[in-house]
């Protein structure tokens, strides 16, 4: 199998190694090899943070500038700031609000490197469910609607119902199905 | 079916740790070593196994410890940053001549970049000065195995061994399966030989030479661990050009080389820089017209390397000095050198034109800052309120970043927030002048290395303020407990230290404890301690700033959420933002004004004493 490799971005406490565990989670029960690369320490006090996944038969945790498959960023800055990471014809999550993303000076490259970008106002769409903890989940519903790598959505909420506390699972998935709607409305199907 | 789950590297060698046997495990934490102790509870818990494991109060507490067991026949083991090794050197260079009988694993992990380090150091450097072996691993599942290999080597030559597993193997996540776990009954059995165990320089010389030995034979060993030091040659042939990795960047460059399907470069890996498998080294050497070395953080296999004149690496400028050797920085020194060597390049390019991209849009630089809520923030408003000419001695902890409050002058090293303040306290004395001093350290820095210096001070006639930010509980590295709590590393009660009755303890005749949520009244314990300071009898003034962390237990640290909203007296002055520095409070364009980021706004009401128009009000209701 060819190796995938996935970015995930945001900022520290926004839950981006909650998101790299289910997808981990995911490859593993498909008999997958991963190997992820995550930050800790200070920078998860708000700073920028960046966590690595590939799936395949690897030895280093790292993606390469240029090989990334896909990336979910949690904050439009950090989008931008990882663009180096994506590969010819990746794909781009974004949880973001604005309504000119992506920017001006970016469309040149993007369209250049046929990468596609996808915008969702997770961030919104967690508070209104009262989760503001669950935007990742929000953009993780978002992705899995366009069936990028080696996971199903179903796989994707299957895991996010196994690995959720009790307390948490309903309003978990509650978020990831409404991001998992709108991916699916922009798709049309 | 095999069972498999993801660990974290620090799993992974936790999980090495139990299938070997130890059954003593210390540790101080620090990043990126801080998660081998828990997970190590987690698999004793799991595992029904009674291993034994503390938070010692610091690295060098953490080694004597793991010592004491490992020469009572134990197999022990002590985990810490590559920086805590500092703290532990005393111990280990003596540990190193003294030598063991039971396994005895310094596992010391390394922080190229750095992320979250004071230094880059390269704990492989420290080894060959302890004269130690080390073993360093490119992935969780080689760090797992080596902990196994450590502590054998350990045992059968009687000498400490070091693990030094780098950041991206510490936090790296990996697949592993899982083996079965047996248990360890080997006794305790401290055999009494005072000419070794308290040896005399006279023993020490003895020793030495033995040590040396001892060495001599690991490295013959090493020759022939193919397993961990393994080349590609084919025998008989010549290449131009061959590569010695190690560690992370072996991992990193292995797999550049298999993308590119670069059959045509040799690659050594060493996966046991010391003793140095020389005969391995020398067979690539001489296969090879020039030879490339690709290794984290410094300069040591580059060394070791006989002939200097076939080698490039950070001496020859070919491989930068300083920061981690991520992918895109290994891609690119392997294609300068095959440029310059007229061979053909990488395919794959370095994505420099994003790079450029990314660089024009000037994005703001995210800087870590103070959680919302956290009670440090009011701490040092209220510091900088109250003594805002001080010079602000600090240390390591998320407190250093009491930076972006402006509160925060200098970060030494551990402890160095009360030393550095008796320093400058003394420095200008000398001169006539009352210059005042306001040092702040975490609860768990205080207890890893504050009272010796307190008591310097205290002894030495220093005068400052010292306020000590408990929030009950080692933040920064992930919510382990201090010995205040109460609670040891594997969940049991433990006897709480009370930080009040050391300070008394080493002197200090000012102590207040106050909850730093309060900022007037912190304020005017702060001016008050000035005012002793200051005084005839002036001395050192102790403040203990107690609250709990918001993120260790949001509902202790804040039982009685307050909604706060701006109101349109806000002249927009930033003084909340620049002086403050909540994350919540951010410069709304279309107000034209202050506002507040509901999405992460704690709710914890402190930012309503700070307002000078009063524009932060309560929401009522």
């Amino acid at each position: 199998m060819e190796t995938t490799n996935i970015v995930l971005c945001g900022l520290g406490g926004q839950g981006i190694l909650f998101m790299t565990k289910i997808f981990a989670q995911v490859a593993l029960g498909k008999g997958l090899n991963i190997m992820g690369a995550e930050t800790h320490g200070m920078a998860q006090r708000g700073g920028s943070v960046v966590s690595h996944l590939r799936i395949g038969q690897v030895e280093s945790s790292l993606v390469r500038t240029g090989a990334a498959h896909f990336l979910l960023a949690l904050d439009e800055t950090e989008a931008y700031r990882n663009l180096p990471f994506l590969s010819k014809g990746a794909g781009m999550y974004v949880s973001t609000h604005a309504g000119d993303f992506p920017r001006q000076e970016t469309i040149g490259f993007l369209e250049k490197n046929k990468i596609v970008c996808h915008a969702i106002p997770a961030a919104t769409i967690a508070m209104e469910l009262g989760a503001p903890l669950s935007t990742n989940l929000a953009l993780l519903g978002y992705f899995s609607a366009f069936g990028e790598g080696p996971m199903s959505k179903e796989e994707l909420r299957g895991t996010i119902a196994n690995i959720s506390p009790d307390q948490l699972r309903e309003s978990n998935l509650k978020v990831f199905d409404t991001g998992l709607k709108r991916g699916l409305e922009e798709k049309g199907e | 079916m095999e069972r498999q789950e993801i660990f974290l590297g620090n799993g992974a060698i936790a999980l090495g740790l139990v299938e070997a046997g130890s059954q003593v495990v210390t540790s101080y934490p620090g990043t990126p070593s801080s998660e081998i102790l828990p997970e190590v509870v987690r698999l004793i818990k799991s595992e029904g196994l009674n291993t034994y494991v503390e938070w010692s109060t610091n690295e060098k507490v953490a080694l004597d410890n793991a010592f004491a067991a490992a020469i009572s026949g134990k197999r022990a083991a002590c985990c810490m940053k590559q920086v805590g090794l500092n703290v532990a050197a005393d111990s280990l260079m003596s540990a190193a001549y003294l030598g063991t009988r039971g396994g005895l694993l310094i596992i010391s992990c390394d922080d190229p970049g750095p992320h979250s380090s004071q230094t880059e150091q390269d704990t492989r450097f420290m080894a060959r000065l302890a004269k130690v072996p080390v073993l360093d691993p490119s992935n969780p599942e080689e760090a797992r195995q080596m902990v196994g290999l450590g502590l054998d080597i350990s045992e059968e030559f009687a000498i400490p061994v070091i693990l030094r597993p780098a950041i991206r193997v510490c936090h790296a996540r990996q697949n592993i399966t899982f083996k079965t776990i047996k248990k360890n009954d080997q006794k305790a059995s401290f055999e009494k030989d005072p000419m070794r165990w308290a040896a005399t320089p006279r023993f020490r010389f003895i020793l030495h030479g033995e040590l040396n030995k001892k060495l001599e034979e690991i490295g013959k060993r090493f020759d022939g661990l193919s397993q961990y030091n393994f080349h590609d040659l084919e025998p008989g042939k010549t290449y131009p050009l061959g590569i010695v990795a190690g560690g992370v960047p072996y991992a990193v460059t292995r797999d550049i080389l298999s993308e590119e399907r670069r059959t045509d470069i040799p690659v050594l890996k060493i996966g046991t820089p010391f003793p140095f498998p020389e005969a391995l080294a020398s067979e690539l050497m001489s296969a090879c017209e020039q030879v490339l070395v690709i290794e984290e953080t410094d300069t040591f296999i580059e060394y070791l390397l006989r002939d200097r004149n076939k080698v490039l690496g950070r001496l020859s400028g070919h491989v930068a000095r300083e920061g981690e050797l991520v992918p895109e920085v290994v891609h690119a020194l392997i294609n300068r050198v095959l440029k310059e060597l007229d061979l053909a390049p990488l395919e794959a390019d370095g994505n420099g034109e994003a790079m450029e991209l990314v660089k024009n849009l000037q994005l703001p630089v995210r800087r870590p800052t103070l959680c919302p809520g956290c009670p440090h923030r009011p701490a040092f408003f209220s510091i900088r309120k109250a003594r805002p000419k001080a010079i602000f001695t600090s240390d390591i902890g998320c407190y250093t970043l009491g930076l972006n409050l402006g509160v925060v002058d200098t970060c030494l090293d551990m402890g160095a927030a009360i030393t550095m303040a008796s320093g400058f306290y003394h420095a200008y004395a000398q001169d006539g002048v009352e210059q005042p001093i306001v040092a702040t350290i975490g609860d768990s820095t205080f207890f890893h290395s504050g009272t010796a210096g307190l008591l310097n001070a205290v002894y030495n006639g220093a005068r400052f303020i010292l306020v000590i930010l408990d929030n009950m509980i080692t933040a920064m590295t992930g919510m382990q407990p201090t010995p205040a709590l109460g609670i040891r590393a594997d969940g049991s009660e433990g006897k709480a230290i009370s930080l009040e009755r050391i300070v008394a303890g080493c002197g200090v005749d000012f102590i207040e404890v106050v909850d730093p949520y309060d900022i007037e009244k912190t304020t005017d314990i702060i001016k008050k301690a000035a005012d002793y300071v200051a005084g005839p009898d002036g001395g050192v003034a102790a403040i203990i700033a107690r609250h709990p962390c918001v993120i260790a237990d949001r509902q202790e640290a804040i039982p009685q959420k307050k909604v706060v909203m701006i109101t349109d007296d806000c002249t927009d002055c930033n003084f909340c933002i620049d002086r403050f520095e909540c994350p919540a409070l951010y410069h709304d364009e279309e107000l034209g004004r202050t506002n507040i980021n509901r999405e992460i706004c704690s709710d914890c009401g402190v930012c309503l004493q700070i307002c000078p128009k009063g524009a932060i009000v309560e929401v009522e209701g």
